[in-house]
């Protein structure tokens, strides 16, 4: 009965819910709907009637079925230790002892592979570990292909695990200490501590890490194309390859609706899990705010060894793209010059200003509307939730060639023309990149308690309020964190751009693509150390800003517990 | 409450709509008729844009272009086929511009001087112009070689050497034309079946298919691999950067590309796009790429090449027409894969 009511008149009992659901619901018709219905139109409508022949035909080769086969197990590889190192390295600054000079170093290197474009990094890690690699060489390893699952799977958990890092750091600072205090207290060991709270309560990060590393894997299409070779093919790279080299748009997009298939199933997979538990710790019923307990010094030392090591290998892969940028011509004349920056500031002005704006555009727009969908897909109750929540991951699950593609079939002709347009670059990033800040915003939200919302509200503030004065600022880490990631990601990715970019707007992972391409090596180090020294900056204030919010979100509580104490 | 709610929709709907507002600009941002050309230019961005420099200074016609790979020109061309984005592509192997014609998105124009192009190197029915031309090579790590006691090799038989096992990069035939060039001077070599049933045995010595038809030649400069099969203009390109390599032609003949450009159907600036098209078919073009070391051979018989690697009176020159190559290289390339790389 209370269910019609609320059906027969939401917009008059939760207004502001009805405009956000209406607002957001337009978005992803124009955005995530329309690309993808023209897309399927084009792959199942053979003139003019329905038909599978396309999809016989590709499913018809073997070939591809062991594409099918590949991004499955590289994409399970990659999020199982994507998540364990991002974990380790989570772990490491949030719950050890280790001088705070070395977890700012940690939190600093794991940084690096995130905000270079992935191609960059597979080259480094080619002229490393490659065939007559200088890591080779110097440790005498004579027979070692890095070309196929190895190469793909180092190369993919070395660009991703940040992702995992940040997410998990996320969630093991929002935890409430008072349970390790509680834990010790009762005379648990340190082991059973973690066993028992800290694992548990990290699990909506981990849940959050594995899926978002899957779903990453799934679509990363450069990596496997630079270092699968023939024997280890996986979907995106065949589908890329099906319509840039084969000209066959039909079949690539054929080949990438099978993708859809593995990204349902672990998006379910993980409601399922984490669904109906409670992780609830940020209560506003806390005693006073302590630190949190420090691991198992065993098992601190484990973390450092494996931190340290990755570190290291980090700096060297980056230490050749840096060297690579400084050199006349690599490894032939090894004499220093500034030539290659001076090209990059020359000619490729345009392109450094032409992403900082669409970045800078794409992260503020793309952070508004994962604040209002994850706020809504987690605390308010309606029609279709589930739906809606899986269509605002749609384009981030699909590989960005498709998403590409089908934007340029779908706004190219009126009533909205968008092709050769900022807007069209802005809209690929925010509608496929704002996964990770709904993620996050869902999993921080999982963590509060609704009383406080509902103290709030009990209170005499309505739902805005509450929403602005009580939710916003509980989840602002999460939020922050999902801005950074977009932003990153809209200054490295280039799958779905690549089909985007026009004569009026270029952006600088295309550049470097393009000087790969034309064999500058030197100036397409020069370009990615330009790009990362950029997003490094940008990100250091998000960072400072996210450590800002952390602070103050810690006094609100403590001014909670006064209160509550009074 | 009321004034809240106001404030949370305008910010979505400030956020969706965005989108159109930009749009609009770019509607009334048209460039004048002759004032400037949008191209996408599968040509390197280095020669393309000296190039158009060139055209700029002599014509007044701004160029505002794009780099693509041909597949992903290709690509594009097909999806913007109803308002199409640039007027002319510029460079790409003459085949990529057969499939398109066959896709519909190119328009006929016989340039003022095409004329004195010789015909196989322009399209019979008036769709393409090509600007340059460029035969395959080999081209080799001369450290490699030495170490090895290897001559250069001179004959596609001396690919299969086991002394170059799991050392040759070269181009995958689904993404590049260097690729399929490969594929087409062996069929013209030695016949299709002989042609695969070589590339079978080659395939155990291939350390990479490279994406790109000059993805192996950094590998094959730095020492990663020890040969490859490129087009002349990405091994002279690589090797004048100072790389110790060896270029060498096989004895039982090489294939050539035809680089081409071509005017898209629905052109918005077309009289820029046709002054492109002129200008490309006078001796002017060879001219600017052979001062400014673009190493294709120019298709105008009468420029005069300086570059000794651009001579090609010792080098045996196959006839692969292109419309042959059209017709063919789907076929090829389904056959490479299945036969070639799931063997």
């Amino acid at each position: 009965m209370h269910g019609t009511m609320k059906r027969k008149s939401l917009s008059k009992t939760d207004p502001a819910l009805f405009f956000a659901l209406v607002t957001v619901w337009l978005s992803f018709a124009v955005f995530i709907f329309l690309p993808l219905i023209r897309l399927l139109l084009t792959t199942f409508i053979v003139d003019g009637a329905l038909s599978f022949t396309n999809m016989k035909k590709v499913l018809g080769t073997g070939y591809n079925i062991r594409a099918l086969y590949g991004s499955l197990i590289l994409a399970t590889a990659v999020s199982l230790s994507g998540t364990f190192l991002g974990y380790l390295f989570a772990l490491a600054v949030t719950r050890t002892n280790l001088p705070k000079i070395l977890k700012t170093l940690l939190g600093a290197v794991t940084i690096l592979p995130l905000i270079s474009p992935p191609f960059t990094s597979s080259i480094s890690l080619t002229l490393a570990l490659g065939p007559n690699g200088m890591l080779l060489k110097a440790f005498g390893i004579g027979d070692f292909s890095i070309y196929g699952f190895l190469g793909t799977w180092i190369s993919e958990t070395l660009t991703y695990f940040p992702v995992a890092f940040m997410v998990i750091t996320a969630i093991l600072n929002t935890m409430s200490a008072t349970l390790d205090d509680a834990a010790l207290c009762l005379g648990a060991s340190r082991w059973r501590m973690f066993r028992t709270i800290t694992i548990p309560l990290s699990l909506p990060g981990i849940g959050n890490s594995v899926l978002l590393l899957f779903g990453a894997s799934l679509a990363d299409f450069a990596t496997p194309l630079i270092l699968g070779g023939h024997t280890f093919p996986v979907l995106p790279t065949e589908a890329y390859l099906l319509i840039t080299g084969m000209f066959d748009l039909r079949g690539g997009a054929t080949l990438s609706f099978l993708l859809l298939v593995p990204a349902l199933l672990v998006f379910f997979l993980q409601r399922m899990l984490l669904g109906n538990k409670s992780f609830v710790s940020v209560t506003g019923k806390n005693g006073a705010r302590t630190e949190f307990a420090r691991l198992p010094s065993a098992l601190t030392a484990f973390i450092a060894v494996i931190c340290s090591f990755l570190v290291v290998f980090i700096l060297y892969l980056y230490a050749i793209i840096l060297w690579g940028s400084f050199v006349k011509v690599w490894s032939v004349n090894n004499s220093f010059t500034l030539d290659h920056y001076l090209y990059v500031f020359k000619h490729g002005q345009k392109a450094i200003s032409d992403t900082l704006l669409i970045a800078i555009l794409s992260t503020v727009i793309g952070s508004v509307l994962a604040v209002v969908i994850g706020y809504v897909a987690q605390r308010k109750q309606f029609i279709g939730k589930r739906f809606f929540e899986f269509s605002s991951m749609l384009n981030y699950a699909l590989p960005g060639t498709v998403v590409g593609i089908a934007y340029i079939i779908a706004f190219n002709q009126r009533p909205i023309l968008l092709t050769g347009t900022l807007s069209i670059l802005v809209a690929a990033y925010v509608f496929r990149y704002y996964a990770t800040g709904i993620r996050s915003v869902i999993a921080s939200l999982e963590q509060i308690d609704p009383a406080l919302e509902e103290a709030s509200l009990s209170l005499g503030a309505s739902s805005i309020r509450t929403f602005t004065h009580v939710t916003i600022p509980l989840i602002i880490p999460a939020v922050l964190a999902g801005m950074r990631y977009l932003f990153i990601h809209c200054m490295t990715a280039i799958s779905a751009t690549i089909f985007l970019v026009s004569v009026r707007w270029t952006l600088l992972t295309t550049r470097i693509l393009e000087s790969m391409t034309e064999l500058q090596f030197s100036q397409a180090s020069a370009f990615s150390m330009v790009l990362i020294v950029i997003v490094f900056i940008a990100d250091a204030i998000m960072l400072y800003l996210m450590k800002l919010s952390t602070s103050k979100f810690h006094k609100s509580q403590e001014i909670s517990y006064e209160k509550v104490g009074a | 409450m009321n004034k809240m709610q106001k404030v949370l929709t305008l910010l979505l709907l400030v956020a969706l709509c965005m989108a159109p507002v930009f749009a609009a600009g770019v509607e009334e941002a048209k460039p004048k008729v002759g004032g400037t050309l949008n191209v996408y230019s599968i040509m390197p961005e280095k020669y393309a844009t000296k190039i158009f420099e060139e055209f700029t200074k002599e014509t007044g016609i701004k160029v505002n272009f794009v780099r693509l790979s041909s597949g992903e020109a290709l690509a594009r061309i097909i999806a913007e086929k109803a308002n199409p984005q640039v007027d002319a592509l510029w460079g790409g192997p003459a085949d990529t511009y057969e499939a398109g014609v066959l896709e519909g998105v190119f328009d006929v124009y016989v340039p003022s001087e095409a004329a004195k192009v010789p015909t196989q190197f322009k399209s019979a029915k008036g769709y393409w112009t090509g600007i340059g031309v460029i035969p395959l090579t080999f081209m080799s790590n001369a450290k490699y070689l030495k170490e090895k006691g290897l001559n250069p090799p001179t004959s596609w038989n001396d690919l299969l050497d086991p002394a170059y096992k799991n050392s040759l990069q070269m181009a995958d035939a689904r993404t590049s034309g260097t690729a399929t060039e490969r594929i087409y001077s062996l069929v013209k070599v030695m016949g299709e079946d002989e042609a695969f049933a070589y590339q079978k045995k080659l395939h155990q010595n291939i350390q990479l298919y490279t994406k790109g038809g000059a993805g192996g030649a950094m590998p094959v400069a730095t020492g990663q691999a020890a040969s490859g099969v490129f087009y002349i203009v990405d091994a002279l390109d690589i090797q004048q950067q100072g790389y110790d390599l060896v270029i060498s032609y096989p004895k039982e003949g090489v294939t050539y590309g035809v680089e081409a450009s071509g005017i898209i159907k629905g052109a918005k600036n077309l009289e820029a796009a046709k002054a492109l098209m002129d200008w490309a078919s006078t001796k002017r073009l060879g001219e600017v790429m052979v001062a400014n070391l673009i190493n294709y051979i120019p298709t105008r018989p009468d420029v005069t090449v300086t570059n000794p690697a651009l001579d090609m009176s010792k080098v045996k020159l196959l006839e692969a027409e292109v419309a042959w190559k059209g017709e063919n290289r789907t076929r090829l390339v389904e056959r490479w894969i299945a036969e070639v790389i799931q063997q």
